[in-house]
Formats: structure tokens, C-alpha cells, sequence
């Protein structure tokens, strides 16, 4: 299958393993697959690494990753940020052993003391002399990830050189970023230090295909329903739960309800649903809250910015983007079967206290491993890599709401939430990522 | 608890080695129950305004600080020992078996209020083994452990617990689904 699909002996590319509303089962376990798509997605797409707040002041470093590469994240001297491979060029050594750091000479190499600077130039070798002119320290600099942009203080690189600016790639799902960065008060943005993963034994696209779907809470999560309604009933009814359990009983929505909602889907492979969550601030902090936003930007466009309501954003193929709960999480593969997800949460300078307690709770309800909602996903993720693991059922279908599009623009295609057009979406940018040599 | 708070007289060897043996019972109970899956009175161990906190990073000082892999109050862990019992969690599916072993109680504070009312802060380490009998699936024994950090309520001979704080020594690592409270 590897050199098959790699070399296309035999007519067979990665673009054949999907079909209009079927896909190939190995997309999700085949280690050619995966070794692919890190190259031709992971290695073209614009890919979220962090936020400017993370790295404030020169020196400050992150380390992320674009598919299984790790880089470095570094704000140089001059306020730039330069992202460069973590990896040193003599032995191959990791650069930095932590996440996040200071590093305002440069990077050195803990095995040999060779130093890089931010850019990844090679500024010293140790015990130079004896190379002779053998080597030239110019040809052996840290690879440099070769495109780095912002958007609004969002950081993302590419690889590709060629790649289309990051404003085309975010395309309609930029106004989710705006949504974000428009709910500061000061325009100010930071992102905590505090952040949340959990890991699965499953592919990274089952991130992507689960958390705009909104068929499966109602029976995935069925449970959290059941619980929160024993508590409910515990306490002296539904209005005295908190809204954590609110957030459960809300998976118990009925597909009507979902139905009516929008998705909105987007060249890309990107997509996001409208809102659903339902949970409003406290009357004082609307208040204050509004008050702040009508300071800012006026009363229309803090109107506006209150009531866009969208429930999560998917920036294929690596991040997910929660603005009203002020929450961005990375889906990171690692292998074929193991996935990492980390979520960051935002705070904005001058917002009620509660906006940035609300996305606290929301993150770790919707990305700690212990949270009664994500343990049912993390579960069936990894029962859907057993299932497929065998039998001779090659195609997984992907046909819900085939014919249910309401309205289609240049910029994006408008149908139901309960369609599975968001995955047809995602599988239509994979395979001419993957179609691509 | 009131703000006037005075140290208990300095006790007898033999009256601290009795304190330390009834707040080591009552942590090893604690646990006990837990790896019974006796639900109900370990609820019944926590304070209305209880705090069940597992931080991401040991630093966190507080849980508005940040996330956390649980910060749960007694609402949250009605809820989730309920789903632990009801066969259709999927995440609990089959539910986790543990084995909890609690070692070192150290009383690390114990004071009283001047409304008679007792305050301790006790630690100790745990390792909690966790296995889910799912046919075929590699890894399903699993390993916790840390530090865990009970403040616990004196009520005349009877502890309650205001706060529980498990400080996982991976606690910034990511994790697969977690079930069972530590
Ligand atoms: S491996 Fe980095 S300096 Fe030798
Ligand atoms: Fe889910």
C-alpha cells in the first residue's frame, strides 16, 4: 500500500480513496496515508502555531508543531517572529526541551554548544578550528519555516513556499477570528499559560468529523443527559443546576432543533455551526460587558459582536476556534493512531472577569479528558479505529443531508447542521491536497 | 470556618499519634470507597461547598487561575459518579476498576476556629491503578499518582471534606479519557 499510494504504481493516488459521499477506511489508519498527508497537508496548509501574547517580549519562545514537526516559535530582537525547526543541524538534537521559554541569545544546542539564533543562522560552532573549511556554518542554519503570517495577532506558518497568502486560506472563516478579537473591550488579547490536552488512539480527522456533527450528542452523550438530569432532579430541579451541567443536558437537544441550525462550510475544508449553547452571561456582566463593547466599537457593531453566536469553527486541518467561549484548540497528529489535542484559552484587559471564568469552564469541559462529554468521544474515536481495523467493509459513508444545501456563495455553501456536508467538505480539500504531488 | 483561628494546645505524643491514626482512616476510607464504587457516601464525605480540584500544572494556585483536568463541585461530582454507575456513559463503558494506595498522611495543619469549628490540611501520596476490561484495546491498565492535598472540616469527630486537590506528577501532560475520580 505504501509504494502503491506514494508512487502511484498502478494507477492508484490518494485522491482515489474518496469518493462524493463514500471514503476509503485506510485514510484514517494507513501509516502511507499518514506519512502523505503530513507532507502534502500538513505541509502546505497554513497552520495555527500561537498567539503574539504568548511570545510579548524578545526571546520568548513556544515550542508547536506543524503536522509531526516540532518548531520553535521565537520573537527576535527586532519584534519579529521567526519559526525554525527544533531540531539542531549538527546531530540532530532537540533545541528546546520545553514548551515555552527564554531564550534571548539564541538557541543553543545543550550536546555540542552549537548556536542558533532566532531565524535559525548558525551564530557559533564549538571548537570551529578543527572543521577546517570543511564546513560552512552558513550552509548548516535550522531550517526555517519559510512563511510565517499573522492575523490579528493569531500566528500561523507554512511550508510551502508557494502557498497563497494566510488571508486567502482563512477565506469567510476569517470573521470567526474577528469575532474573537472584536469581544475585547481593548482590542488586547492574551492567552493563557494554562493549557489542557488530552490524546486519543485515533486519526487526527476524527477531531475534525466529530465536533460539528451534531447528530451523534444525542446519543454519544446520552448518558451526561441521564446524569444531569439525576442531578437536576437531586437539587430541586433544572434551574438550580450549574452551568457546566447545563452544558450536558444541552447534548440532549432534540435533531429538530439542530436541524434548523445553519452549518456554513468553505473551501478549505473549513466549516463552522451556528450557536446552540444557549448560556448568557449574568445580567451585570451583559451589562458591563455591553457597556465595554459600546465604548469600542458603538452600539451597532456591539450589538453585532454580542449576538454572533457561532459554535466552533473548524480551520481544517489543524485548528478549532470557539470565539464566544474565547477558546482556540491545536489538533495535533502524531501517528496514525494517536492524536493530540490542546486547547488555549483567551482573556481580554478590560472585560468583565466572568467572560474569561466562562471560557475557563467551557475549555475544560469541552477539552479535559476528564470531562463526562469529551470521554464519550475519546471512547468512540478509538472503538472506530478497532472497527475499521478489520471485516471487508471498505467505504464509510458520507452521505447524511446529501441534498440539503440551502444556499451556496462564491465564499460558502449554507445547509443544515445535521448534514454531513462539513465532512464531504473536508474530504473534497483533502484529497486536492493529497491529489497534488 | 471564623478568622480567629488558634492552634490545638500542644498535644500529648500519645494524643498526636491518635489524631494522625484517625485522619490516616479517614483518607484510606476515602479511597476505599472509591475503589468500592460506593458512590453515595462518598459524596456524602464532601461538603456542600466542596472542591474537587486536579490542576494542569503544579503551580496553579487556583482554579480561576486556568483549566484544569477536573475542577469539580459537588453538582459535577454527583454527575459524574452517577454516569460511573449507568451502563450506557459510553466513555464509562465498561466502567473503570480501580485500586487506590495511599501512603505518607501527613497532617500538615490543624487548627480550630473560635466557633469550636476544626480546619486540617492533610497530604498524602496516592497511586491509582485504573483498568476498563475492554476486549482487545492495548493500555487499558493505567496508572495515576501524586500528591494529594484533602483540607477537611473537623465537626466533632467527624471529618468532612471542603476541598480534595490531586496534583498528578504528569499533571501538564495530555491524557486519555479519565472516569474515575483519583
Ligand atoms: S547535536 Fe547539537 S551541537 Fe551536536
Ligand atoms: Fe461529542
Amino acid at each position: 500500500m505504501a509504494t502503491m499510494l506514494e508512487e502511484r504504481i498502478g494507477g492508484i493516488g490518494p485522491a482515489d480513496l474518496v469518493r462524493d459521499h463514500e471514503v476509503h477506511r485506510s485514510v484514517y489508519s494507513d501509516p502511507a496515508v499518514f506519512r502523505l498527508e503530513m507532507r502534502r497537508i500538513f505541509g502546505r496548509a497554513w497552520i495555527y502555531l500561537a498567539h503574539d501574547s504568548e511570545v510579548p517580549n524578545a526571546g520568548d519562545y513556544v515550542v508547536r508543531h506543524i503536522g509531526t514537526q516540532a518548531v520553535i516559535v521565537t520573537r527576535d530582537k527586532d519584534g519579529a517572529v521567526k519559526v525554525i525547526f527544533n531540531r539542531c543541524t549538527h546531530r540532530g538534537a532537540t533545541l528546546c526541551a520545553f514548551e515555552r521559554g527564554q531564550a534571548p541569545g539564541g538557541h543553543m544546542c545543550p550536546y555540542h554548544g552549537w548556536l542558533f539564533a532566532a531565524d535559525g543562522t548558525l551564530k557559533s560552532i564549538s571548537h570551529k578550528q578543527n572543521y577546517e573549511e570543511v564546513l560552512d556554518p552558513a550552509d548548516w542554519a535550522v531550517t526555517r519555516v519559510p512563511r510565517v503570517e499573522a492575523y490579528r495577532g493569531f500566528i500561523f506558518g507554512c511550508l510551502d513556499r508557494e502557498a497563497a497568502p494566510l488571508l486567502d486560506f482563512l477565506g469567510h472563516m476569517s470573521t470567526t477570528i474577528d469575532d474573537l478579537v472584536d469581544r475585547s473591550p481593548t482590542g488586547e488579547v492574551l492567552c493563557s499559560p494554562y493549557v489542557l490536552k488530552h490524546y486519543y488512539r485515533g486519526n487526527w480527522k476524527m477531531t475534525f468529523e466529530n465536533l460539528n456533527d451534531t447528530i451523534h450528542p444525542g446519543f454519544a452523550h446520552a448518558a451526561s443527559v441521564v446524569s444531569a438530569k439525576h442531578v437536576a432532579e437531586e437539587v430541586g430541579g433544572p434551574e438550580h443546576l450549574k452551568p457546566t451541567l447545563g452544558m450536558m443536558m444541552a447534548n440532549g437537544k432534540p435533531i429538530s432543533f439542530f436541524q434548523q441550525l445553519d452549518m456554513v462550510t468553505a473551501p478549505g475544508g473549513h466549516s463552522y455551526i451556528g450557536g446552540h449553547m444557549g448560556a448568557d452571561y449574568t445580567p451585570d456582566t451583559q451589562n458591563a460587558y455591553h457597556a465595554a463593547l459600546v465604548a469600542r466599537h458603538g452600539p451597532e457593531k456591539a450589538a453585532k459582536v454580542l449576538g454572533l453566536d457561532r459554535h466552533l469553527m473548524l480551520l481544517y486541518p489543524s485548528s478549532t476556534w470557539h470565539a464566544r467561549y474565547q477558546t482556540v484548540r491545536i489538533v495535533r497528529p502524531v501517528k496514525p493512531d494517536l492524536t493530540e489535542v490542546i486547547g488555549y484559552t483567551f482573556s481580554f484587559p478590560g472585560a468583565p472577569e466572568e467572560t474569561r471564568i466562562n471560557a475557563i469552564e467551557y475549555c475544560t469541559g469541552a477539552n479535559s479528558a476528564a470531562s463526562p462529554v469529551i470521554s464519550d468521544d475519546l471512547e468512540l474515536y478509538e472503538r472506530m479505529i478497532h472497527g475499521n481495523a478489520w471485516g471487508d467493509q471498505e467505504w464509510i459513508p458520507m452521505s447524511r443531508g446529501v441534498r440539503e444545501d440551502r444556499e451556496t456563495t462564491n465564499e460558502w455553501t449554507r445547509q443544515p447542521s445535521t448534514s454531513e456536508g462539513y465532512i464531504r467538505n473536508q474530504f473534497r480539500a483533502w484529497a486536492a491536497y493529497m491529489g497534488r504531488s | 470556618m471564623a478568622t480567629a483561628e488558634l492552634l490545638r494546645p500542644e498535644p500529648s505524643a500519645a494524643d498526636a499519634r491518635a489524631r494522625r491514626e484517625e485522619v490516616r482512616a479517614f483518607i484510606e476510607d476515602e479511597a476505599r470507597l472509591l475503589d468500592d464504587r460506593d458512590f453515595t457516601p462518598w459524596l456524602a464525605l464532601f461538603d456542600e461547598d466542596c472542591r474537587y480540584w486536579v490542576p494542569v500544572h503544579p503551580e496553579q494556585r487556583s482554579p480561576a487561575d486556568g483549566v484544569s483536568h477536573f475542577h469539580d463541585d459537588k453538582q459535577i461530582l454527583m454527575a459524574r459518579t452517577h454516569r460511573l454507575l449507568n451502563p450506557r456513559a459510553f466513555g464509562a463503558e465498561p466502567s473503570p476498576r480501580t485500586a487506590h494506595v495511599v501512603s505518607g498522611v501527613r497532617i500538615e495543619r490543624d487548627v480550630v476556629g473560635a466557633d469550636g469549628e476544626g480546619e486540617l490540611v492533610v497530604t498524602s501520596s496516592q497511586i491509582m491503578l485504573e483498568y476498563r476490561n475492554r476486549d482487545g484495546f492495548e493500555n487499558d491498565l493505567r496508572m495515576f499518582g501524586g500528591r494529594v492535598t484533602h483540607t477537611l472540616r473537623d465537626r466533632g469527630g467527624r471529618f468532612t471534606i471542603a476541598e480534595k486537590r490531586v496534583d498528578l506528577i504528569n499533571a501538564e501532560a495530555p491524557f486519555n479519557a479519565m472516569l474515575a475520580p483519583l
